[in-house]
C-alpha cells in the first residue's frame, strides 16, 4: 500500500512541472500556429507606393481610428476584375485588408478594394 | 352570431384606451425579459462615470444620462464640437487628430500632464460643427428600417423632378449609414458602442482602444481603468435600454391640428418627412414589421450653404439627414444645433433641397402656418 502511495506521488512529483509549464509554451505556439488574420475594413486615408505604407479609417459608430499597415512584396492588391496596384488607390476608396502582426506591426497579405457605389 | 363579436370590440376598447406613451417610457409589447434588460440597462444609462471606471481621459460627458435627459433618452442642453476637413469630394473626418468628435473636458490627471482644459482643435479641420443632444426614442425602430426602403425613397438624379433628392450616406467600411445628424453609422449597437467611446472615452469592446490626443499618445499614467472599461454585458444592456425605448405618442390634434397635418404633405414637407415607416424582421415582436411615425427618410439632403458645417462620410457639408420629428413637442431649440428657437424658424432656415417647402410654407396666411406648427407640436 505505502508502495502505491509513493509511486503515485512520485508520479505526482515528476508530472507537475510537465503540467504547470507546458501549456504556455504550448499555447503560445498553437496561437502563433493559428493566429487569426487580422482583417480590417475601411476608408483609404492615405497611400504610399513608394514606403509601401497604407492607413486605413476604421472604428465603430462616431468614434475612428486610424490603422497604419505595410505591404511586402508579396501582398496581393485586388478589385472587381482588375488587379489594380498599390499605387492605385487614393483616399476615399473602400477596402479591405488582411493582415497579420508582426514586429514592425501590420503587414498587409491582401488588400481588396470594394466596389461600393456613390450613391 | 353576435357573441364574438363582444371580445372584439372589447379588445378594440381596450387598445384605444391605451394610455398615451410618454418619453422615457418603454415599447408596448415588451416580454417579462426585455422589460428587465430595458430597467437594467437604464441603469447603466444613468450611471455616472469616473475615471476610476473608465471615464476620460478626454470626454463630453461623465454618462449617457448627462446629456440624453428629463427622462432618461431626452433631450439634454449641452452642444458639443464636432470637426472633419472635406477636399471634394473626399471627407477627412480627422481621425488621426482626434476628430471627428472633439472631446471638451479633460480630466484632472491629463489636466496636470498636459495642462489642456479640452482637446486640442485639430489644425487640418476646414470646418467646425456645433450639435445638440438628440432625444434616443423611437431609434430601436428606425434601426430596423430595411435599408431597401430607404434606398427606395433615394432619388439623388432628382428623377421626378420635385426638387428634392435625398441619397444614403456610407460608413468608413462602406455600409448604408442611418444614425447621426450625417446619417454616418449604420446600425443603432454601433452607434452607442461609438458614444461611449466618443463622449466618455469609455472603451468597450467594441471599441476597445482610447483615442489618441492630437496624435500622440496618451501620457502614463493618466488613465488608471484598464481597457476594456465595460463589459459587453453592460454595453448589451444600454443597447437594449435605447433600443426599447418608445417613441412618444402624439398628441390627439384638434381642428388646426388635423389642417396642419394636411398642409404639412401639400407644402412638401413629406417629401422628406416621411411620415411612417415600417421595421422589417427582428427577434422582438415589439420591434417587428411595425408601423410607426417617423417623419423621415433618413436620408441626406443638401439644406443649402446657410446651415453648410462638416463633411462627414459621403456627406458633404450642405448635407444633412431627414431628421425624424419624434418628441418635437419637449423640444426648446431646433435644428442640428439648436439655433432655432422655434418650430417656425426652423423651417424658414430650410435651404437647399428643402427651399420649396419652405417657400410654400411662408406663402401660407399665418392662421395656416400656425396650424402647421400645431401639428408640428403634437409630435
Amino acid at each position: 500500500m505505502q508502495r502505491k502511495i509513493r509511486t503515485a506521488a512520485l508520479t505526482v512529483i515528476l508530472l507537475v512541472p510537465l503540467v504547470t509549464s507546458a501549456p504556455a509554451d504550448w499555447r503560445a505556439l498553437n496561437s502563433a500556429q493559428a493566429a487569426p488574420p487580422y482583417t480590417y475594413q475601411g476608408t483609404v486615408r492615405a497611400v504610399n507606393a513608394r514606403t509601401g505604407t497604407l492607413e486605413l479609417i476604421t472604428g465603430v459608430g462616431m468614434s475612428l481610428r486610424v490603422v497604419r499597415m505595410t505591404t511586402a512584396p508579396t501582398t496581393r492588391v485586388v478589385a472587381a476584375g482588375t488587379t489594380p496596384r498599390l499605387a492605385d488607390l487614393k483616399p476615399g476608396d473602400v477596402v479591405r485588408a488582411e493582415c497579420r502582426r508582426t514586429a514592425a506591426g501590420l503587414v498587409a497579405d491582401r488588400v481588396e478594394k470594394l466596389a461600393v457605389s456613390a450613391p | 352570431m353576435t357573441r364574438p363579436r363582444v371580445p372584439v370590440a372589447l379588445l378594440l376598447l381596450a387598445v384605444g384606451c391605451q394610455k398615451p406613451l410618454k418619453p422615457g417610457d418603454p415599447l408596448r409589447g415588451l416580454s417579462r425579459a426585455e422589460g428587465d434588460r430595458f430597467d437594467r440597462g437604464k441603469v447603466v444609462f444613468d450611471s455616472v462615470f469616473t475615471p476610476e471606471t473608465g471615464l476620460g481621459p478626454l470626454f463630453n460627458s461623465t454618462g449617457c444620462g448627462e446629456c440624453h435627459e428629463n427622462p432618461a433618452g431626452g433631450r439634454g442642453d449641452e452642444i458639443e464640437v464636432h470637426a472633419t476637413a472635406f477636399h471634394a469630394p473626399v471627407c477627412d473626418p480627422l481621425a488621426q487628430e482626434g476628430g471627428p468628435v472633439i472631446q471638451q473636458h479633460t480630466t484632472p490627471a491629463l489636466k496636470q500632464a498636459l495642462g489642456i482644459d479640452e482637446e486640442p482643435f485639430p489644425p487640418s479641420a476646414t470646418a467646425r460643427a456645433m450639435r445638440t443632444s438628440p432625444v434616443v426614442f423611437g431609434r430601436g425602430l428606425l434601426d430596423l428600417v430595411p435599408d431597401s426602403v430607404l434606398l427606395a425613397y433615394a432619388d439623388p438624379g432628382d428623377q421626378n423632378h420635385d426638387g428634392v433628392k435625398g441619397r444614403p450616406n456610407r460608413f468608413v467600411d462602406g455600409r448604408i449609414g442611418r444614425f447621426g445628424r450625417k446619417a454616418f453609422v449604420p446600425t443603432l449597437r454601433e452607434f452607442t458602442a461609438g458614444a461611449f467611446a466618443a463622449e466618455m472615452s469609455v472603451t468597450n469592446p467594441q471599441q476597445p482602444t482610447e483615442e489618441d490626443i492630437g496624435g500622440k499618445p496618451i501620457p502614463a499614467g493618466v488613465d488608471p481603468a484598464a481597457d476594456p472599461e465595460i463589459t459587453q454585458d453592460a454595453l448589451d444592456l444600454t443597447d437594449d435600454f435605447v433600443r426599447f425605448l418608445a417613441p412618444p405618442t402624439p398628441l390627439k390634434l384638434g381642428k388646426d391640428g388635423r389642417r396642419g397635418r394636411d398642409l404639412f404633405s401639400q407644402v412638401g414637407c413629406a417629401s422628406c418627412h416621411i411620415p411612417t415607416l415600417r421595421t422589417g424582421d427582428s427577434p422582438v415582436p415589439a420591434l417587428r414589421n411595425r408601423t410607426f411615425a417617423a417623419y423621415t427618410d433618413l436620408l441626406l439632403h443638401d439644406m443649402g450653404a446657410d446651415l453648410a458645417d462638416i463633411c462627414l462620410g459621403l456627406a458633404t457639408p450642405a448635407d444633412f439627414r431627414t431628421e425624424p420629428l419624434l418628441d418635437l413637442r419637449g423640444a426648446e431649440h431646433f435644428l442640428h444645433d439648436g439655433r432655432a428657437p422655434t418650430l417656425e424658424e426652423a423651417i424658414e432656415r430650410h435651404g437647399g433641397e428643402g427651399s420649396g417647402a419652405r417657400d410654400r410654407f411662408k406663402a401660407l396666411s399665418a392662421a395656416d402656418r400656425a396650424a402647421l406648427v400645431a401639428f408640428l407640436k403634437s409630435l
